[in-house]
């Protein structure tokens, strides 16, 4: 209908687009909703401001051949890891984190920028990888890719950034083809590791791990945030309690409302009906994206569009389990809902990269 | 292009499996959404309500308590604790600073307070320090801008206009003890409750029942708005018997003296006055005791706290006579004309007893045994009446039983019988015991406040006054009154021209030369009274090696009434270890009955505050309208 009336391109994906629009905007709603007044106020118009930033890099990444991005993602992968390192030596702390870079009064998060470029590089990799079965030599490429920025993030240390990296990893094996043998391996190695990790973690991120095992255990500390999310969502009920009217987010009982536990202030003031409404675009915009992933017209089409939905699917699933004490707190944000200049905006750089695979499915070399 | 398609055959499928879970996991989520928000959205929206709604206390204004004629002995003054809002400090270090430089306390204490209170939840204040002064809470406010994490609590505090006047009557207040909160359910810790005197026995009554605000809260504890109002009830003024210019005078009296007096009307029983001494200061509890004033006030070997006119038993001495002479009239067993002759001392059962004049007093009869306080007189009397007689007497004013005063601690005493030596000391009552109760000594003992009561009995012929402080209790919204109604307990009738040869013997005492307080007569009154010695140690022995000389002097009782005819005023003071009862305790009563008469001796007593100051209107309760 919409192409009936303006001059869309034929081959630009609109119920991809339609999803991401519709939850910025519900983002923008949402941060406007619970920072009114007080300190935080203004911050909607900010967030209204990078959906826009997002929507321009949404539109170059469309317009530009994605082609010749993976020729040059090495560059790219490169360019992007050298604001990690710089961060590693030169971080400023912000919430115990060195995650950030301020400018003017701005701050941006390089790591978010990283992934895209990770996405890029791994999509280039398998680019020409067109066996059925996973080669040692592609599997080490994409340890190596991958690994590099998630270490560099977990050491600022934010283990929660980091770990937002995997998606990409787990494409890679799971698309690329790891026999079942390796999964079980793997499976093991990751046992290990997290064992390892235990002895490795922050007292601030274990504390956050024993909240999330026995959340009655420290009712005022870190399992106060989880529990202030439980009793948001689930007073929620089924038509919540209605716009700027949810009592745990407007009298500041949720922790980082606008942020981590936006979805959770949805939930309580358009309950249960708000929450599928969100989760639903959600699941609409990746059940689609994996079917453009079928369509793409070349095997780096196909794995950008793979890393880039895994990615996105791993922060919802993540955030959306944290809201309700199904998975430990960890600070991923909710994409394109969450306040936050560098998600969104790189977000948008996702969805724009997808849409790219789409638009020039019919496009000749 | 169809090369392409065949070689991503595996991939394509690979992406439907991925479809089918993405699908599967979006679906799982929207259950658990679906559980918490539907299945038990109703269990988090009462944990949301009971989030944002919090139950603030209205603490009731307590009842002043005024004496007879409208001054004001308690009442209350606001206190102002420094409370810190955790949440809202940038920098706790710098917030206790700010709190040390204004309050001037010792920052580690401030340190402590503040570690206390970093266990509590977080939306719960810290306080800081009480009792500001008024001048602490400007500087704080002045800071309010940088430092929004101080808050002023402005609460009630009882206040003790004279100090330690009437301590004993009035009592004091603490915070409640864990035993007090289980009996009585309205009290939570750190609540107030009074402790001894009126404001325990009156607790109901002056404390008034507390209101409630629901208030919506955010999650720093602040106050956002109002949800719902319970007015509280203040509580009831209360009205004492205490004649506030008669118990200063008492009080001044007591000044280096530790004993107790107690002065009643003995027609309806209000308490006048009530000293104990040494007393304490109510107002020391109410600004929290530390713990060297505590130590201080038990360690204090005359005991402060102990309320001596209610919890001393000692031997009554000579006071005694007078009910012994009124009871064995009352039974006929003692003709008033029958003489005695008194040579300084005499024999009963082997041992000679003697009289506190050596020389002798020569023959007396009843009035002058009484006037003189002729020892060997009452010997001879008590012999005849023997020690369950006695007994008996002395029960028909009131002693061996608690004289249901409105205070705790009421002490019954002890009235001997040969029944009580033989169940309680499992040794039997010798008749030479006799011999020495029948001039009060020996085993039986009385309180200053029985001795009062029982001679407002003998003055009326036997009608024995329930002594009280409750005078009336006034609703401070309504203006109404809860008046007190005299309770009575019949005592041993007697004749009036009887009556009248005791009173006048009692005349003598102060109004006759060579009566035993003589030089505590006052000019234009016709007082009656009776002095008394009660000796500590035996006259023949002597005191131990390193004994407190002070503590082995005789202690001196003195009970007295005026006018002689329908008396308005009785007056019982005891000195602990004051010596002679003439010289230690009967300048006491004097200076009592000339005030309780309404003709003072001496400079007037300090102006009072006056009523009106408080706001209510005094004019009903002036001039006695409580009489019956």
């Amino acid at each position: 209908m919409i192409r009936r009336v303006l001059p869309v391109p034929r081959h630009l994906d609109l119920v991809t687009l339609g999803c991401a629009v519709t939850l910025s905007i519900l983002g923008i709603l949402f941060v406007a909703s619970t920072t009114g007044g007080g300190r935080l106020q203004g911050l909607a118009t900010r967030q209204a401001l990078w959906v826009t930033v997002g929507l321009a890099a949404m539109g170059a990444a469309v317009l530009i051949d994605y082609r010749t991005v993976l020729k040059l993602s090495f560059a790219i992968y490169c360019l992007s890891l050298l604001p990690l390192v710089y961060l590693l030596f030169f971080g400023e702390s912000i919430a115990n984190v060195k995650s950030w870079i301020r400018f003017g009064g701005f701050q941006f998060q390089p790591a978010e920028v990283a992934k895209i470029a990770t996405a890029l590089l791994v999509a280039y990799v398998f680019e020409n990888e067109d066996d059925a079965r996973l080669k040692a030599a592609a599997l080490l490429k994409l340890c190596v890719i991958v690994g590099i920025p998630f270490l560099l993030v977990a050491v600022q240390p934010d283990v929660g950034l980091a770990s937002t990296f995997l998606p990409i990893l787990f494409v890679g094996l799971f698309f690329g083809g790891l026999p079942a043998r390796s999964w079980i391996a793997l499976a093991l190695i990751v046992l290990v590791l997290a064992g390892a990790g235990w002895l490795v973690l922050k007292d601030y991120q274990k504390e956050r791990i024993g909240t999330f095992i026995d959340p009655e255990a420290d009712m005022l500390g870190a399992g106060y945030q989880v529990r202030q999310s439980k009793i948001a969502v689930g007073s929620g009920g089924f038509f919540g309690k209605g716009f700027r009217a949810g009592t745990q987010s407007q009298l500041r009982f949720l922790p980082v409302q606008h942020t981590d536990f936006i979805l959770a202030v949805i939930a309580e003031e358009w309950g249960f009906l708000g929450v599928i409404l969100v989760l639903g675009l959600f699941a609409a915009l990746l059940l689609r994206a994996l079917k453009l992933a079928q369509t793409a017209r070349d095997r780096g089409g196909v794995f950008l569009v793979l890393a880039l939905s895994g990615m996105i699917f791993f922060s919802v699933t993540m955030n959306a389990a944290m809201m309700v004490g199904l998975l430990p707190t960890t600070g991923i944000p909710l994409p394109l809902v969450s306040y936050g200049g560098s998600s969104v905006a790189t977000t948008f750089l996702a969805i724009g990269l997808i849409l790219g695979v789409e638009y020039r499915r019919f496009a000749n070399a | 292009m169809l090369r392409v398609r065949e070689n991503r055959r595996a991939l394509t499928r690979r992406i439907e499996v991925a479809r089918v879970a993405v699908g599967t996991v979006f679906a799982l989520l929207a259950t658990a959404y679906w559980y918490i928000q539907i299945v038990r959205g109703e269990h988090y929206f009462t944990l949301s309500e009971e989030n944002r709604i919090r139950s603030v206390k209205i603490t009731a204004p307590r009842g002043y308590i005024l004496d007879r004629h409208g001054s004001i002995l308690a009442e209350n003054e606001p206190a102002y604790t420094l409370h810190l809002y955790r949440r809202e400090s940038r920098n706790l270090g710098a917030s206790v600073d700010l709190a040390g430089r204004v309050t001037q306390l010792p920052r580690h204490e401030l340190e402590a307070r503040m570690q206390r209170g970093l266990r509590d939840p977080e939306f719960l204040p810290i306080p800081l320090a009480e009792n500001l002064r008024i001048e602490e809470v400007a500087a704080i406010q002045a800071r309010a801008p940088e430092h929004p994490e101080f808050a002023i609590a402005v609460s009630q505090r009882r206040l003790y206009r004279y100090g330690g006047a009437a301590a004993h009557a009035l009592g004091y207040l603490s915070e409640a003890t864990p035993e007090q909160i289980r009996r009585a359910r309205q009290y939570r810790l750190g609540d107030w409750i009074g402790q001894k005197g009126v404001e325990a026995t009156y607790e109901r009554l002056l404390a008034g029942t507390n209101g409630e605000r629901r208030v919506i809260v955010d999650s720093h504890g602040r106050e956002i708005s109002e949800d719902n109002r319970i007015e509280a009830r203040p509580g009831q003024n209360l009205f004492l018997t205490i004649d506030l210019s008669l118990q200063q005078i008492a009080e001044e009296y007591f000044r280096d003296r530790v004993g107790a007096a107690v002065a009643l009307d003995p027609r309806t029983g209000d308490i006048l006055a009530l000293v104990s001494s040494p007393a304490y200061d109510p107002n020391w509890f109410t600004r929290r005791v530390t713990a060297r004033e505590w130590g201080g006030l038990l360690a204090n070997a005359d005991h402060p706290l102990q309320n001596r006119a209610l919890q001393s038993a000692y031997p009554p001495g000579s006071v005694f006579k007078v009910f012994i002479a009124y009871g064995a009239l009352a039974r006929g067993l003692v003709d008033p004309e029958w003489r005695v002759f008194c040579p300084g001392h005499a024999p009963f059962y082997g041992r000679t007893f003697r009289c506190h004049r050596e020389e002798g007093h020569g023959w007396v009869h009843l009035r002058d045994a009484i006037k003189v306080s002729c020892d060997v007189y009452f010997y001879n009397l008590g012999r005849r009446l023997g020690v369950d007689r006695i007994g008996e007497i002395a029960r028909g004013f009131g002693f061996g039983e608690a004289t249901g005063v409105d205070l705790a601690f009421d002490r019954s005493g002890l009235v001997p019988s040969e029944e009580w030596a033989l169940k309680k000391r499992k040794a039997r009552w010798y008749p030479s015991e006799t011999i020495s109760v029948s001039i009060g000594q020996g085993p039986i003992l009385v309180t200053p406040i029985q001795i009062a009561r029982a001679l407002s009995g003998l003055v009326q012929a036997g009608r024995l006054p329930t002594p009280h402080l409750f005078l009336a209790g006034q609703d401070p919204r309504t203006g109404r009154r809860l008046r007190y109604t005299p309770e009575w307990k019949a005592g041993t009738p007697l004749a009036a021209e009887k009556l009248a040869i005791v009173k006048e013997g009692m005349w003598a005492v102060l109004n006759e030369p060579g009566g035993t307080a003589y030089l505590s007569r006052i000019p234009g009154v016709a007082a009656g009274g009776k002095t008394g010695t009660v000796q500590v140690i035996g006259r023949e022995s002597t005191p131990r090696p390193g004994a407190d000389l002070r503590k082995l002097e005789d202690h001196a009782w003195f009970a007295g009434f005026a006018p002689l005819d329908d008396p308005r005023i009785v007056v019982a003071v005891f000195v602990e270890n004051g010596g002679h009862g003439s010289a230690a305790a009967a300048p006491l009563g004097k200076l009592l009955l000339a005030g309780g008469v309404g003709k003072p001796i001496g400079p007037p007593p300090q102006p009072a505050p006056s009523l009106e100051r408080a706001g209510f209107s005094p004019a009903a309760l002036r001039g006695g309208a409580f009489r019956p």
